[in-house]
């Protein structure tokens, strides 16, 4: 039995898997690599004399660390950012989404559009003390403005409520983007578990 | 060895067989926790035993969390004899139900298509 030979391969399979899923948070990362690890121990624990190629056999039955870590992303990250709220860790989903396909890619360009215009309205809002006559909500026969650079069109309607008005309006665009992502990702991820 | 051998390498299926297989996973993978709780081998083995539906063994796992994340499933870590711990699962009231559920609609649904394919199996037919 080449037990070192062995304890290498498993070791090293388990080095890999764990580099593929460092971005996750470790406790769940921990307990999902203990459950393997038993796993593999249960299965070689079932031979007398363990040759390398059993302890292959083992590792090849299990999957690659690169299929095993790509299924887990999808069960787990599309889970959990069905009820984050956070922009980062959707787009972190959606981002591997896109990988996987056309469905991940506009729903991922959705997100783009929707958290873009909150941060322009978040932006304009912080500019706006700096650039009172420039940044505002100017209507003009044009349409409507928030950035006048460098000539002003039109009147600027809401003055210095424009800053309260562009904070609520990036919150509402943020908060909405993400309602309709996790929306969006609870129905089309059990389409995407089965790809 | 016989057994690991055996399993290690199977012919890869057609691609809308593997996609079947997978679409089944969840129901077998429930079902099979309907009697008693289970750690995830003896879950790979009952599946191996009573159906033809696991293509690797690790991506049971990922569905057992995911499951257990749904409320469906309950979990634990118990020391064993055999050195290192388990993670055993059962099925949640949530989850009993929603096995049920399952496999009325999987009954009904195998039982319309049986009856679609009982010609195509017979061989009677089939104009060219």
């Amino acid at each position: 039995m080449n037990t070192m030979t062995c304890n290498a391969m498993v070791d090293d399979y388990f080095v890999r898997l764990d580099s593929r899923l460092s971005d996750l948070p470790s406790e769940r990362r921990k307990d999902f690599m203990m459950e393997l690890r038993a796993h593999v121990m249960d299965k070689l624990s079932q031979v007398a004399v363990v040759t390398e190629s059993d302890c292959k056999s083992v590792l090849e039955a299990l999957g690659a660390p690169d299929e095993i870590a790509r299924q887990y992303r999808m069960e787990f990250l599309l889970k959990h950012s069905s009820w984050n709220l956070s922009p980062v860790t959707v787009l972190r989903t959606l981002l591997r989404w896109t990988i996987a396909g056309i469905q991940g890619y506009l729903v991922f360009l959705v997100a783009m559009i929707g958290y873009v215009v909150a941060a322009c309205f978040y932006l304009t809002a912080l500019l706006k003390p700096f650039f009172p006559h420039n940044i505002g909500m100017f209507v003009s026969e044009y349409g409507i403005n928030l950035a006048n650079f460098p000539v002003q069109h039109g009147h600027d309607v809401l003055g210095n409520y424009y800053i309260p008005f562009a904070v609520f309006a990036g919150y509402l665009f943020t908060l909405g983007t993400t309602l309709l992502i996790r929306f969006l990702v609870r129905r089309l991820g059990a389409l995407r578990r089965n790809i | 060895m016989a057994l690991l051998r055996k399993t290690s390498k199977p012919e890869p299926p057609e691609k809308w067989e593997a996609q079947l297989r997978k679409g089944c996973l969840e129901l077998a993978i429930l079902a099979s926790l309907w009697e008693q709780r289970f750690y995830g081998l003896e879950i790979l083995r009952v599946l191996e035993k009573e159906s033809d539906l696991v293509l690797a063994e690790g991506t049971v796992y990922p569905i057992l969390g995911r499951l257990k994340e749904e409320g469906l499933l309950q979990s634990e870590w118990v020391e064993a004899e055999a050195g290192h711990p388990r993670k055993y699962y059962w099925l949640t009231s949530a989850g009993k139900q929603k096995v049920v559920s399952m496999a009325q609609f999987w009954s009904s649904f195998s039982g319309n298509l049986n009856t679609l394919l009982k010609p195509v199996l017979n061989g009677k037919g089939g104009k060219s």
